[in-house]
């Protein structure tokens, strides 16, 4: 019988390390795949309940917190200012994935990073709170005027540092309030969620930097740049004749101004009374198809802008204008008028016709398929004030440890050259123009010096509405600007040329006085 | 035993030949300083505090430990040491694990420890000689039929989460299942100490009778009580038993072919037994659903990695049955490969030891009954972390000693007795100068 025993014995011997190496494939060797299991919630409801990190803007105002909670977390978020950060802070939920600075800054605010969890050799043996506080570039001050002066009017305020990128104030209404999204009870936070998903006015949208709208006007700037960069055209020459249509070569739709008007002059006249049909000239005749495409790009167009926010929109700027068009090359030089005819030789500066020059004509205007987000806008104003060069956006300076001591600092970083610091010099006396003569009058506040550019993109004509838009800069005398900004208050009624100045500017008006109050 | 056979080998080793009771002190110390802190270290991963009852839980556990320690000195002063220590630990880290889940059940899981304890206790005085039981087999293999029996008697037996394995008496439920199995154990060796001589010389289809009836009653408990782990217990013992008394294999091979064919045929006939094989074989098809506890099971244990998440600090409480029936995967998901290892490796301990009195002892009686008793905690261990680990279908069962109810611990506890019992017999025979024969 012994001999049976011992049998057994090695049989359960064997069975029992079946179940060993079944241990050790369950916990250590497949763990991995167990936990990326997508039904595994467990990583989930451990990352959501840890402390995080607080958010607090540059001028000291708590916007996110963890608080403790007695329950299924240890922690919950709270986000005291409610609405009035949603699109910046976004919220860390339990049921949907995070958004904002919660979802980009997510390992630092969490304390994950090696060099915030063990920032000595001290802190290998102790359980150091390692999360990270951001500070914001915002400015509460100022978020706080943008979102009352826009009120409950559909739209978005960005305004922002040119000399650094930073990000002073980024509001979009509608918003909404992000402490019901992060509540640890998943049917609450999905009653709230489906909630906001039903708004027809999308308000979990930040349409600031995630929505693209026609620039309308605002975008002569770009062609405006993109002319001066040629070469061919200054602030005071050439004199542009003065005329109510563009027809463009070969034919297309015929450019008109707003409301039939009849406009010319130099290009400081062109942009104060927003001239259609010379813009439309400009690009498609002076600047070509290829160095507009380059121009709107070198403002970021078409590609990433690398703020430090989540899901952000690209601009759009149409790149396909179709083959040249060999037979029907004309140029321009100063002074002269259109010459038709099949030059195989083109002298400098003549810019060949294309199958679809009819639409470079448009969207040098800022029509056809050309859209952009409010933060791209305000970056164009922005590279205009800042001697050409696009500053990389941001909303967080600094990252600083529990104790209060820096981890990082977020350095200005060059984003692109839209454009040479002689340009910028020439378009920022014509804005300043713009502002006290033309059509953006209503941003003039005392002691700052103000250069702005409005649009109106056109919607619909019945009834007649419109997105009005200003872009601007604002600096005090003598300095370089310290401040640039993009207004766009959506589907107004009214379709003139000066709503983008009624309703946009004193929004932008009011965001100055509060930054240089 | 033939005379081919080598004659079991008595050398003990002479340290603990020598003072047994000494090592089991310093060993039941050593468990006692292990479940301590781990109580504390899990009160306080939850609570973030030194737990208040501290020294009355430390107090209780010592008593407990001490009471049985001096009853071994008492009444099985030459007994392997092994048993007790091993036993009280995975006693202790349970009584960690389920205090930690649901700190409701902390209260209720003492005092069967403490019951469990005095029943070991009280089979240690008033069993003085395992043979005893030897003239009671028929009596015993009756009392474990209507054990068996009791939870299918309409107003004593209970259904709870869908096996009718309950009697209720008052306010009292117990598994009646649980104690069947040591009576069971006692009537199988006792009936094949009188027909093993009968069964080795030859082989009649009528002498796979006993097997065939084993079989039928293992059924019988799949299909009327739907518990597939007694049921698979309760034929492993049978075969395992007869086949070392017999030695021969066509036991094993007749057993194997009827289990399999009671498997097929129960995966035939019946939806439960079908859902069980399917979540066994894809948990992932229904992760949501059938397949849920299992895979938060795996889930846990993953999170577990090597060292574990630390008690108090992982999430056990997910798992449906975490204080029962998944107690392993909450033991792994906070102590980590090391602690479900270590689990592991103690119920390999008392195997081991088990089956080493069931190789040393003489008489067989003892030694087909150590067998059983030891096949019992072997194979039920086996087909719990087994089922929770997806080595096999899952079937409830408590994991002996930790998971949490009173039955199981009470029946296994008087286990433990029969078999300290018998290796105090055991060794105290091989060494005349102690007296006793």
């Amino acid at each position: 019988m012994n001999l049976r025993i011992r049998r057994l014995g090695v049989v359960l011997g064997v069975l029992y390390l079946v179940l060993f190496l079944q241990l050790n494939r369950v916990q250590l060797f497949g763990a991995e795949r167990l936990q990326d299991d997508v039904n595994n919630t467990r990583g989930l409801i451990r990352e959501f309940g840890r402390e995080r990190g607080p958010i607090v803007t540059a001028d000291g105002v708590l916007v996110a917190r963890s608080v403790e909670y007695g329950g299924s977390v240890d922690f919950r978020r709270e986000y005291p200012e409610g609405e009035l950060y949603a699109h910046i802070t976004g919220y860390q939920s339990l049921n949907v994935e995070a958004v904002g600075l919660e979802r980009s800054y997510n390992d630092e605010l969490a304390g994950d990073p090696i060099d915030q969890r063990f920032a000595s050799l001290g802190d290998l043996f102790v359980d150091r709170n390692s999360t990270a506080t951001l500070t914001l570039s915002i400015r509460d001050s100022v978020q706080r005027v943008a979102a009352e002066a826009l009120g409950d009017r559909r739209g978005s305020v960005v305004a922002l540092d040119p000399r650094t990128g930073e990000i002073i104030a980024l509001w979009t209404f509608p918003s909404f309030d992000p402490n019901p999204l992060a509540d640890p009870d998943g049917t609450v936070a999905n009653a709230a969620f489906d909630a906001l998903v039903a708004d027809p006015d999308t308000p979990l949208l930040a349409k600031s930097y995630r929505e693209i709208y026609f620039p309308g006007s605002t975008f002569k700037l770009v062609t405006a740049a993109a002319g001066v960069e040629t070469g061919l055209i200054g602030a005071s020459t050439p004199v542009f004749p003065v005329a109510t249509t563009y027809e463009p070569v070969p034919a297309g739709a015929l450019i008109r101004n707003f409301a039939g008007s009849a406009c010319g002059g130099d290009l400081v006249e062109l942009l104060r009374v927003s001239c259609n049909t010379a813009f439309s000239e400009i690009g498609a005749e002076w600047v070509g198809p290829e160095q507009m495409v380059d121009a709107a790009e070198a403002f970021g167009f078409n590609a990433d802008l690398g703020i430090d926010l989540p899901g952000a929109a690209e601009s759009r700027f149409p790149a396909d204008y179709g083959e040249r068009l060999a037979n029907v090359d004309r140029y321009r030089a100063p002074g002269q008028q259109p010459v038709e005819g099949a030059e195989t030789v083109l002298p400098n500066g003549a810019v060949p016709v294309h199958e679809n020059s009819a639409r470079l004509a448009q969207t040098s205007i800022g029509q056809n398929d050309v859209a952009a987000t409010p933060l791209q806008m305000a970056l164009v104003a922005a590279a205009i004030a800042n001697d050409g060069v696009v500053m990389t956006p941001h909303v967080v300076t600094e990252l600083l440890a529990f104790d209060g001591s820096l981890l990082d600092r977020v350095e200005a970083e060059p984003l692109r050259v839209a454009m040479s610091a002689s340009t910028a010099a020439i378009l920022r006396d014509a804005m300043r123009v713009v502002a006290e003569e033309g059509t953006a009058r209503n941003l003039l506040t005392g002691g700052v010096v103000v250069g702005g550019k409005t649009g109106t993109a056109q919607l619909g004509t019945t009834p007649p509405n419109s997105h009005a838009w200003i872009v601007g800069y604002a600096g005090l005398p003598d300095e370089q600007p310290s401040l640039a900004f993009a207004v766009i208050v959506e589907a107004q009624e009214g379709a003139s040329e000066q709503t983008g100045g009624r309703v946009a500017a004193p929004i932008a008006q009011a965001v100055i006085e509060a930054a240089f109050n | 035993m033939t005379a081919t056979e080598l004659p079991p080998t008595h050398s003990v080793s002479p340290l603990l030949a020598l003072r047994p009771r000494r090592v089991e002190a310093g060993l039941l110390v050593m468990v006692g300083v292990a479940v301590g802190v781990a109580y504390g270290l899990a009160s306080f991963g939850t609570t973030e505090a030194i737990p208040a009852n501290l020294g009355p839980f430390l107090i209780w556990m010592f008593g407990l430990g001490a009471v049985a320690h001096l009853a071994n000195r008492h009444f099985t002063s030459a007994a392997d040491p092994v048993f007790l220590p091993i036993s009280l630990l995975l006693n202790g880290l349970g009584y960690v694990v389920i205090t930690r889940l649901d700190g409701s059940l902390a209260a209720l899981q003492s005092t069967w420890t403490a019951i469990g304890i005095g029943c070991y206790v009280a089979t240690l005085l008033f069993l003085p000689r395992v043979r005893i039981i030897e003239q009671y087999r028929y009596l015993l293999g009756i009392g474990g039929l209507l054990l068996l029996m009791i939870p299918l008697v309409p107003g004593l037996g209970t259904e709870i989460n869908g096996a009718r394995i309950w009697a209720s008496v008052g306010p009292i439920n117990f598994q009646p299942g649980e104690f069947a199995k040591l009576t069971l154990a006692a009537f199988f060796a006792g009936y094949l100490v009188d027909s093993r001589e009968l069964l080795r010389s030859r082989l009649e289809l009528r002498d796979l009778a006993p097997i065939g009836t084993a079989w039928a009653g293992s059924l019988g408990v799949m299909v009327f009580q739907r518990d597939l782990g007694s049921s698979l217990l309760f034929f492993t013992l049978f075969v395992v038993v007869l086949w070392v008394a017999s030695e021969r294999w066509v036991v094993l091979a007749v057993g194997a072919v009827l289990f399999f064919g009671g498997a097929f045929a129960a995966w035939t006939m019946f939806d439960h037994v079908q859902k069980r094989v399917d979540i066994w074989l894809d948990p992932f098809a229904d992760p949501k659903g059938d397949g849920f506890q299992i895979v938060e099971g795996s889930f846990a244990l993953a999170d577990g990695g090597l060292t574990g998440t630390g008690l108090g600090h992982g999430e056990p409480g997910r798992i449906p049955f975490a204080e029962t029936d998944f107690i392993f995967a909450a033991i792994g998901e906070e102590l980590g490969l090391a602690g479900s290892s270590a689990v592991l490796m103690a119920f390999l301990l008392l195997i081991g030891s088990g089956l080493r009195v069931a190789l040393r002892i003489d008489r067989v009686f003892e030694k087909l009954f150590a067998l059983g008793l030891t096949t019992l905690l072997a194979v039920q261990t086996f087909v719990i972390v087994g089922g929770v680990l997806r080595v096999v279908p899952l079937t409830g069962i408590t994991l002996p000693f930790v998971s949490y109810g009173g039955s199981s611990l009470v029946a296994n506890y008087v286990l433990l007795a029969l078999l300290v019992r018998m290796s105090h017999e055991q060794r105290v025979s091989v060494r005349p100068a102690k007296g006793s024969p």
